[in-house]
Order: structure tokens, then sequence, then C-alpha cells
């Protein structure tokens, strides 16, 4: 599958490619407005991360001309902007997601596997992985032909699991994907353990095989 | 305290009383001397008058005995006498008591001797006049000048008054402005032309300062902004290449532990960005508060959000929440408040302990248990709680009380039967 990331920033678009690279994504950059414009008009993407601070022109500019076009793609926004207006703003336009620097790659990378399943797929899509089938419209999961009743917190934490296959996901991630800025507010992450443990063992009780390693009690690993 | 005008009135009315009394005796000096002047020169007259008469009548030696013994009996205030040898003449000033009345006391008199010979006979003539007692003199002028005191004082409170209200008019207008000038408003200050050199050259200088410290502060905001808006991106490298770091095979228990610790000093600095960024938005009053917020509503959400939290800590929450508490504000501000606020109780409490929330028609309480009281001249400014060891980045308050500052509520803090007290009240 084809990403375009487009932001100004080598070093953080060397690292967002880096990190999606793993994961099945060809990922092409963008620095500018005109080269971006361009490969817009070249290219077919599945999914295009859009900084809306470009030098050469105005990203909510090039997120209208992207809009223009009326294709699958699906747009994440990457702003050092995180007010409120702006990203209805930029929802309004638009795009897909936004996401406010800094934010963990883990996030991003879960963020741009829900927007391509749910424009892939017009969102009545089911993820399958061995015994595991995880429907994503009506959020139900089954092992094998066993429901697993999640909480949305869990259910959450299993998506977030799945596109970060073979990754390892840090407990500061996890926290701040739960609770935002909050999770921040507190010196340990408990509440993570909580959820991480209820989530394997409900999938475990079900038959599903044990997917979600710990690593070294600092980090997970959704092995497959 | 004393105003300025009053100071100068004192200076005025003790001169002026100063003055005034310094007079008494001058008059009385002159009035007295005029008084002895014209006496002395009435005697004499008199005196002349009455040997040029005696004179002119020609009496014998036995006549002019009869007509002194009969003039000694009819004039008691004068005496007609025979005298040894003629002698220069000379006054006296002499203080009688009044036979005739003597409900009167004393009175004084003023008198002439004069020598002369009548038929060669030497006469002395003593001629005595009425004249007015010093201390009846010095009471009359100290009297009027008493009234003249009063005059005097009065019309000085009067002017005063009248200079207070027109004279320094622009001067208390200049100070009223000044008063309600706001540095974090940003409204500036116009001052109108008084018309009076000093005043306007007050206004001035004031405009000037005023100009000045709007401009360091508008550039302290700015800097804040910008400084906060160019640390995201190296935050952001930072964080991504940790995240891929993480990812390295083989990777020890050690690295990832160095990893996650460094991810958490990464998270708090992150915070204080976020939160100085806030801080600046708010300043910069970028934040409409014209919005209705629902406390009640926005304060169940809050808890429900946090209640990972709340239960890993296995808080006692008690909460009363009064339905329907709306208030005009600004909602993404409002939570951003309750978040700090319950947040900031659950951070200091240790596991069990109670958390209590009230909210009423008027007021927010957010109490949870404490040991000793905090200061609270330290609490609720800029990194005055903060602390290197904790998670905490000494802002969350101070973005409370800015919050409550751009929507007209006050904050405080209050330690009441070993409870942390946060109040937020409105009217």
């Amino acid at each position: 599958m084809k990403l375009l990331v487009i932001e100004d920033e080598i070093q953080l678009a060397q690292s967002i490619i880096s990190y999606l690279s793993g994961e099945n994504y060809t990922c092409e950059y963008a620095g500018t407005y005109q080269q971006a414009l361009a490969k817009i008009e070249m290219f077919e993407y599945e999914c295009i991360l859009l900084d809306i601070m470009l030098p050469g022109g105005d990203g909510m500019r090039l997120l209208e001309e992207i809009k223009k076009r009326d294709r699958e793609e699906g747009i994440i926004i990457i702003s050092a902007k995180d007010s409120y207006e702006d990203k209805i703003q930029g929802l309004q336009t638009g795009a897909d997601d936004y996401l406010a620097k800094p934010f963990h790659l883990p996030e991003l990378s879960a963020r741009v596997y829900s927007i391509i399943r749910r424009r892939k797929f017009n969102n009545a899509n089911v993820v399958r992985q061995n015994e595991l089938t995880i429907n994503l419209l009506s959020k139900t999961v089954l092992v094998n032909t066993t429901p697993v009743l999640l909480t949305k917190k869990e259910f959450d934490l299993l998506l977030y699991f799945i596109g970060n296959k073979n990754k390892v996901i840090s407990k500061n991630a996890l926290a701040e994907h739960l609770s935002g800025d909050i999770a921040g507010m507190l010196d340990d992450h408990n509440f993570i353990y909580a959820h991480i443990k209820n989530l394997k063992k409900k999938l475990g009780e079900a038959g599903c095989a044990n997917y979600l390693k710990t690593i070294y009690a600092t980090g997970y690993r959704w092995e497959v | 305290m004393n105003k300025l005008l009053n100071k100068s009135m004192k200076a005025f009315v003790l001169y002026a009383g100063i003055v005034l009394a310094c007079s008494i005796p001058a008059y009385y000096a002159i009035i007295d001397f005029i008084w002895k002047h014209e006496l002395k020169e009435h005697n004499r007259i008199v005196s002349a008058t009455t040997w040029q008469n005696l004179q002119a009548l020609s009496l014998s030696d036995k006549e002019l005995a009869e007509s002194v013994a009969l003039w000694n009996k009819l004039h008691p205030e004068t005496q007609l006498q025979p005298a040894a040898a003629l002698r220069p003449d000379s006054t006296y000033n002499i203080y009688r008591k009044n036979k005739y009345i003597p409900a009167k006391g004393w009175d004084r008199f003023q008198g002439l001797v004069t020598y002369f010979t009548v038929n060669g006979k030497i006469l002395r003539l003593t001629q005595e006049t009425n004249i007015e007692e010093s201390y009846e003199t010095i009471i009359a002028i100290g009297g009027i000048t008493f009234i003249f005191f009063l005059i005097l004082l009065g019309g000085f409170i009067f002017i005063n008054r009248r200079i207070s209200k027109q004279l320094w008019l622009p001067f208390y207008n200049t100070l009223e402005r000044i008063a309600s000038f706001d540095l974090h408003k940003q409204n500036a200050i116009r001052f109108e032309n008084s018309g009076t050199e000093e005043f306007d050259m007050l206004h001035r200088c004031l405009e000037k300062l005023i100009a000045g410290n709007v401009a360091a502060y508008k550039q302290q905001k700015e800097f804040t902004h910008n400084a906060s808006h160019e640390l995201q991106t190296p935050l952001s490298i930072v964080k991504f290449k940790l995240d891929l770091l993480h990812q390295s095979k083989p990777i020890t228990d050690e690295q990832s532990g160095l990893i996650n610790e460094a991810h958490q000093s990464l998270s708090k600095v992150t915070r204080i960005n976020k939160n100085l960024l806030l801080l600046a938005k708010i300043e910069n009053s970028q934040f409409s508060v014209k919005e209705s917020v629902s406390l009640s509503a926005l304060l169940e959400n809050q808890l429900s959000l946090l209640e990972d939290f709340l239960e890993d800590k296995q808080l006692q929450v008690q909460k009363y929440i009064a339905p329907a508490i709306i208030l005009p504000g600004n909602k993404v501000l409002a939570e951003v408040m309750l978040t700090n606020l319950i947040m900031n109780a659950v951070r200091h409490s240790r596991p069990q302990d109670v958390l209590m929330l009230s909210l009423g028609e008027h007021q927010l309480e957010i109490s949870n248990t404490g040991a000793a009281p905090l200061n609270r001249e330290m609490l609720f400014r800029r990194f005055g709680s903060s602390s290197p060891n904790t998670t905490g980045t000494g802002l969350g308050l101070a973005i409370v009380r800015q919050i409550c500052h751009l929507h007209g509520w006050r904050e405080s803090y209050r330690f009441k039967n070993g409870f942390h007290v946060f109040t937020i009240a409105w009217s």
C-alpha cells in the first residue's frame, strides 16, 4: 500500500517512513507544496500524511486540492498546531484524522491502519488474523466462533496492537493513546496493566493464542 | 492618609494663624500710641485754653484764689493748685478705681501736668482724660482677629474644595485610568488633553511608560508562544527516534528501560511546552468566553474520562454535582480547568484517600486528603510548586488561575480539617 508523507522537516519524515515501511507500506516523500502537488497529480495513494505548515504554500490549500480530486485516499493531518479550532477546520475541510505533534509513531501507525481499512472497505470491514476476527464497524471480536466481550478501551488497545504488528509499543505510548495528555500527569501507568491483563485474559479464555508479549516490563509487542 | 491638598492647606492655615496672632500686639501698640498721642494733644489744648482764659479774666488775687478753689470743686478730673516753681510739662498714665460707678472697676487715665503763671503766681494744672483700658483694647483686637481668622479658614476650605474639584480633576481622571489599566487585557490608555502643562507632561510620561510595558509584555508573550512552537519539532524528532530505537533488535532489558525513562521525561517536557503555549494563548485572548458551558455535564464527563486514574489509586470519590449549572465561558478551557484540578488532587493523594467534589450554584469545590497546609502564595504561580521528581509540570494551577482570570471567576485554596480545598467561585 502506498503512502505519501508531506512534511518539511526531513528528520520527521525519515522517522515516519522508517517506522511505517516495516508495515507493508511503501512510503513516498514530499518536502514542499509544489513537490506534494506534483506527486498527487501523478500517483494515487492509500493514505496521505499532511503537515499543514509547509514552506511554499499553505497545507490547508493542499488539502483542498487533494479533496478536489475526489479519490479514495485517507488524509491524516500532522501538525504542530493543536488548538481545537485548527482540528475542527482540518476535519471540516476533509481530513480523516488530525494528529498534533509530538505524537508516538505507533499512534500514527494505528491511525493509518484504521483509516485505510475504513476507506478501502467502505466502513464495513473485518480484520482476520488466524483464529481472530475483528469487525471494525460493529466493534465485535470473535475467536473462531466464540464472541469475546471487550470494553471500549480493551477494543481500542487490540486495534492499536493490530495496527502495529511486531512492533514494540512502549507503555508511555499506550497510556497516551488511552488518555492523551492526562496520562503524563501521573508517575505510574498501572491502569495500562489492568486493561492489558483483562484483554489477554478474555482472549485467552476464548481460545486465542497469546500474541501479546510483554517486553521487559516496559513495553508490549503483538507478535504474528 | 492625608490628601495632597490638605497638606498644603495645613501650611497655609498655620501661616495665616501666626501672622494674625502677631498682628494683635502690633495693632494694640499702634492704637494705644494713637490714643495716647491724641489725648496728650487734647490735654494740652485744654490746659492752654484754661491758662489763656484765666489770664483773659484779669482776676484779682482774691478772686483768683476763689476761682481756683471753685475750679477744683467742679472739675474733679483736673486739679489747679499753686506750685513752688515752674517746671517742664510732664505726662503720666494711670489706672484708677471708678469712684462713681464701682461696678465698672478700673479706669485708665492719660494725664498732663502743666505749670503756668497767672498774676505772678505759679499754678500747676493737672489735666486727666479717660482713655480706653489696655486689656479692653487687646480683647477687642483679639476678638476681631479671631473672627477674621475664622473667615480665612472658611475661605481656605471653600477654595480648597473648588480647587480639588476643578484644578485637580484631570489628575484624578488620570489616576482612575491608571487604576483600571490591566496589562493582560491589552487595551491601551489614551489620556485626554488637560490644558495644564504639568498634567500633559505627566500624561506623556505615563503613555511612554505604559507603551514600553505593553511592548515588553507582548514581546515576552510572543517569545513564549514562538519558543513553544519551535520546540514542537525537535520534541517530535526525539520522540520518533525513541520509538524507532525501541524497535531495534536485539534489545536488552536495560535499553528498553532507558528508552522508557527517556519517554517519561520527554513526555513531561512536552506537557510543559503545551501548557506554556496554552498560557500564552489564554493571555493573548485567543479564546472566546461567550459559549454557554454546562459545568455539571462537563464535570460528569471528566470524571468518567478520569475513571482509570481514580480506580487505579482506589480513591473514595464523594461527589455532589448540582444539575444544570450553566455558565458563560469557554468549553475547552473549562475542561482543561476541571482536568487540572481533579488530576492535581489525584496526583497528590495516596491510595484509598478521599476525594470530594462539590458543584453548587455559586462555586465548585475539590478537596483531597492532605497532611499539612500548602504555601498559598506559591500555589497558583508558574512553576511555584514544581519539583524535579514529580511528573507535575508546575503549570497546572497557573493555568487554572489564568482561566479563572479570563472568565472573571475567583480561585482559592484553603486547608481545612485535613483536606486541601480548592474552590472556584463565580457570582
